[in-house]
């Protein structure tokens, strides 16, 4: 009987603490679950996002969806945006852009701080310029990419910095990822450890690296440990609903 | 004997100090419950106040090409009047509710003067009115439920009798009468 509670139980666990940190916040930076972004442009702009955030602060994340499925899309884009609570606690500073491909609309949520840099009207004027003509003709790629790295320019040049266009590559992320997570990896490390030691955990310890390696693919592998475009974790964020929406 | 009774005298001691504790964290949590309330408030007047001034801007750009419109312009005059004169929760909200009417149909217009959808300014204009209008819906649905959470504390057992010690009463939800909810809402 224990055995068996071994075997199943901590897997389980495991895997589901992976799920978990999938739903707290995104993989990465540009999460395209409709697909209709190519994938070279999608990792470049995952590193401009990254950028963005390591000198302005800002956490920006593209969603594509299919379909929100029925609710409006201003409900599903501030849920999301909470959720994921984008953009640093003290500053508000976290911007949500969701494109529903099937339903044919988009939106360009912005949280509480980041009303005076990107007010709504400007928001709207970038999305029509930008987003609109590029969506009519079937070019989601340019379109998305376009509105992310003019709204990107306005940050920077508003907050004073440069963006270089490609973002250094950092091995480690020095803002670690929920607390949660590294407690798990503590934990793991400490029982493969104590189990190197005591023969009879050598079939337990292959259970645990089984059940962590299920959670991690479940999650889509990035957990913010570090590399190139992918994503840290939320900062705290509040987002009050303010930004645009718009259809092509 | 002796022990008994102090054994006694410190349990009795203990519940009190319980009791007490229970009673200050209680006062406590009725008083909380109304700041958030209140703070919930002005987070709705804020998006309110921000659409109220949004608006001669937007009557200004739309009388450039709808200038014989008098009646959907007085209306929303009217309206802002209305709302400027309103105090508490309920004529605000009903004042608000005016409003949104007035607006409708001023953005109505769109349809008979499509040059408007082509200036500009005007979409501007009406983009920052429709991030006000959901930003006023979602501080609107957190007042509320702010609001249901005290009510539902001041109404129940033995909520209502720190409440009125505390002197925290039942508060208005900001409902929108049903008759302006019919309003058509103008999209692009």
């Amino acid at each position: 009987m224990r055995l068996i509670y071994k075997l199943i139980l901590i897997p389980v666990i495991l895997a589901l603490a992976g799920l978990t940190f999938a739903a707290k916040m995104p993989a990465s930076y540009v999460v395209d679950s409709a697909g209709i972004i190519e994938n070279s442009i999608r990792q470049r702009l995952a590193g401009n996002l990254q950028e963005l955030e390591q000198k302005t602060g800002v956490q920006m994340v593209i969603l594509t969806v299919d379909s929100t499925e029925g609710i409006p899309i201003e409900e599903f884009a501030l849920e999301k945006a909470e959720q994921w609570t984008l953009g640093q606690k003290e500053k508000d500073n976290g911007i949500l852009m969701v494109v529903a491909v099937n339903d044919r609309k988009y939106r360009i949520e912005t949280g509480y701080g980041l009303e005076s840099i990107l007010p709504d009207s400007l928001s709207g004027s970038i999305a029509r310029k930008y987003l609109v003509p590029r969506f009519k003709t079937g070019d989601y790629t340019g379109g998305i990419y376009a509105t992310a790295i003019v709204i990107m320019h306005t940050i920077a040049s508003a907050e004073g910095v440069e963006l270089t266009g490609l973002p250094k590559i950092q091995p480690k992320r020095t803002r670690s990822a929920s607390p949660l997570s590294s407690l798990f990896t503590l934990v793991i490390i400490l029982i493969i450890i104590s189990s190197l030691f005591n023969p009879r955990s050598r079939g337990l310890v292959g259970m645990l690296l089984l059940g962590t390696l299920l959670g991690s693919s479940w999650s889509g592998g990035s957990r913010g440990s570090g590399g190139f475009g992918s994503f840290g974790g939320g900062g705290g964020g509040a987002f009050g609903g303010g930004g645009v929406s718009g259809g092509w | 004997m002796n022990k008994n009774l102090w054994a006694v005298l410190g349990i009795v001691i203990v519940v009190i100090i319980l009791f007490v504790g229970g009673f200050i964290s209680q006062y406590n949590k009725a008083i909380r419950m109304n700041e958030a309330v209140s703070a919930q408030w002005a987070q709705v007047e804020n998006q309110l106040k921000r659409r109220f001034d949004l608006i001669p801007n937007l009557v200004e750009t739309v009388k450039g090409y709808a200038a014989h419109e008098k009646e959907v312009f007085e209306h929303i005059a009217d309206a802002r009047k209305a709302y400027f004169a309103a105090k508490s929760v309920g004529q605000k909200a009903r004042a608000a509710g005016e409003l949104e009417g007035a607006l409708s149909r001023l953005l109505l217009l769109q349809e008979r003067y499509p040059e408007l959808k082509a200036n500009e300014s005007f979409l501007k204009l009406h983009d920052s009115l429709e991030g006000t209008e959901n930003r006023i819906a979602v501080e609107r649905k957190r007042y509320n439920d702010q609001v249901r959470i005290l009510n539902t504390y001041v109404k129940s057992f033995p909520g209502r009798f720190f409440a009125a010690w505390a002197g925290v009463e039942k508060t208005q939800y900001f409902e929108i009468p049903e008759v302006e909810k019919e309003t058509p809402k103008v999209k692009f």
